[in-house]
């Protein structure tokens, strides 16, 4: 349910840019979402093609790349994607003890929520080596 | 708020790229921390409390209150989506509370704490419990500024809580599993969400609780690193 707030950022977060760089249209967003963010990619596209409507964003792609769960221990340097003992589940189980010392292992990445790039319309740059006035006719 | 790392323009000079990175859930996390700090500064430590609906968060609450009421001074933040039900049921114990109604939000963000805190006379307070609406889901994406975070999950909610909500135990420092002297009825083995929660957070200390016949109360407050004054 939480993905309408975040798609209420995203949305936010583009029209703010689009009107910095004077676009006319938004293209495509593309994001970073990790793994271990408890959040419905499904849900979120479709959070943001509601919130688009009317907007610049209206008719836009939402493009997300998720990212693996990684850890690392900071007792023995064990370092790898997360593992999950049971593939069953949406996400997974994933454990948090290290496999090689019995630490607690400490989360690296899958935390991830970023919009990485922004593709727009902007318009035509006017030409200007226009000087002519003859040409400037109705 | 945008930091524009690269900017290509196309050759027409109409389709344009702007390469960035911004967090969108940066600002949550920016008014937790200023809500941390504001805690800090006022030596008040703050306690998440979450777990889902009907699972016993408000009767622990008010239960770990009624033991440590006398050496502490302490306020409560109620979240829910209506209703001022539990805060109610916490007042009776004589603490100052305030209830978060979210409307339509599954989860209590930071800038609803913010208010909370406005609210709250943190120069006369030692201790806040704020609990979460009833979710296992939501509230994890968003951080408060709390110390340390308890969840509960109960006996009646059956044996699979733990694995079908990892993300919620993993940031825990106490998980209460609660309503124990149901068990039995419920056919419902404590120990094994025991272990997975062990085997999920290592760290966390799970007790086995009971709001009715006060089993694992101390514990819970214990694991808390409450302890008597």
């Amino acid at each position: 349910m939480h993905e309408y707030s975040i798609a209420t950022s995203i949305v936010e977060t583009v029209l703010e840019l689009a009107k910095q760089q004077n676009a006319k249209k938004i293209i495509e967003v593309r994001m970073k979402i990790g793994k271990l963010r408890v959040i419905s990619v499904d849900q979120l596209k479709f959070s943001y093609e509601i919130l688009s409507k009317n907007t610049l964003l209206q008719g836009s792609q939402l493009n997300i790349q998720e990212v693996a769960g990684s850890v690392k221990c900071p007792n023995c340097g064990y370092a790898n994607e997360i593992e999950t003992s049971d593939d069953s589940f949406h996400f997974g189980m994933p454990s948090m003890v290290c496999p090689s010392c019995g630490d607690n292992l400490s989360i690296e990445d899958g935390y991830e929520c970023l919009i990485t790039k922004v593709r727009m319309l902007i318009p035509t740059p006017e030409k200007t080596e226009v000087t002519d006035d003859s040409t400037i006719d109705a | 708020m945008t930091k524009t790392t690269e900017v290509i323009t196309s050759s027409e000079g109409e389709v344009f790229d702007v390469e960035l990175e911004v967090d969108i859930l940066k600002e949550n996390q920016r008014l937790a921390d200023e809500n941390k700090r504001r805690l800090d500064s006022k030596g008040v430590h703050a306690i998440d409390v979450m777990g889902s609906v009907g699972s016993g968060k408000t009767s622990l609450i008010k239960t770990v209150i009624s033991k440590i009421k006398q050496s502490y001074r302490i306020a409560v933040v109620e979240g829910d989506v209506t209703t001022t039900i539990d805060s109610d049921l916490i007042a009776s114990e004589g603490v100052p509370t305030i209830q978060v109604n979210t409307g339509k939000e599954c989860h209590l963000d930071a800038n609803l704490i913010r208010k909370a805190l406005d609210k709250l006379p943190l120069d006369n307070l030692d201790l806040i419990f704020i609990e979460n609406v009833g979710n296992l889901i939501c509230p994890s994406e968003f951080p408060l500024g709390s110390e340390k975070r308890l969840v509960v999950i109960s006996v009646t909610e059956g044996p699979y809580m733990v694995v079908k909500h990892p993300m919620m135990f993993l940031g825990a420092q106490v998980v209460a599993i609660n309503k124990t002297e149901l068990a039995t009825a419920m056919g419902v083995d404590p120990k094994k969400l025991s272990a997975d929660v062990a085997k999920l957070n290592p760290h966390a200390t799970t007790v086995f609780a009971s709001c009715k016949n006060g089993t694992g109360i101390n514990e819970v407050i214990k694991g808390l690193g409450i302890g008597s004054k």
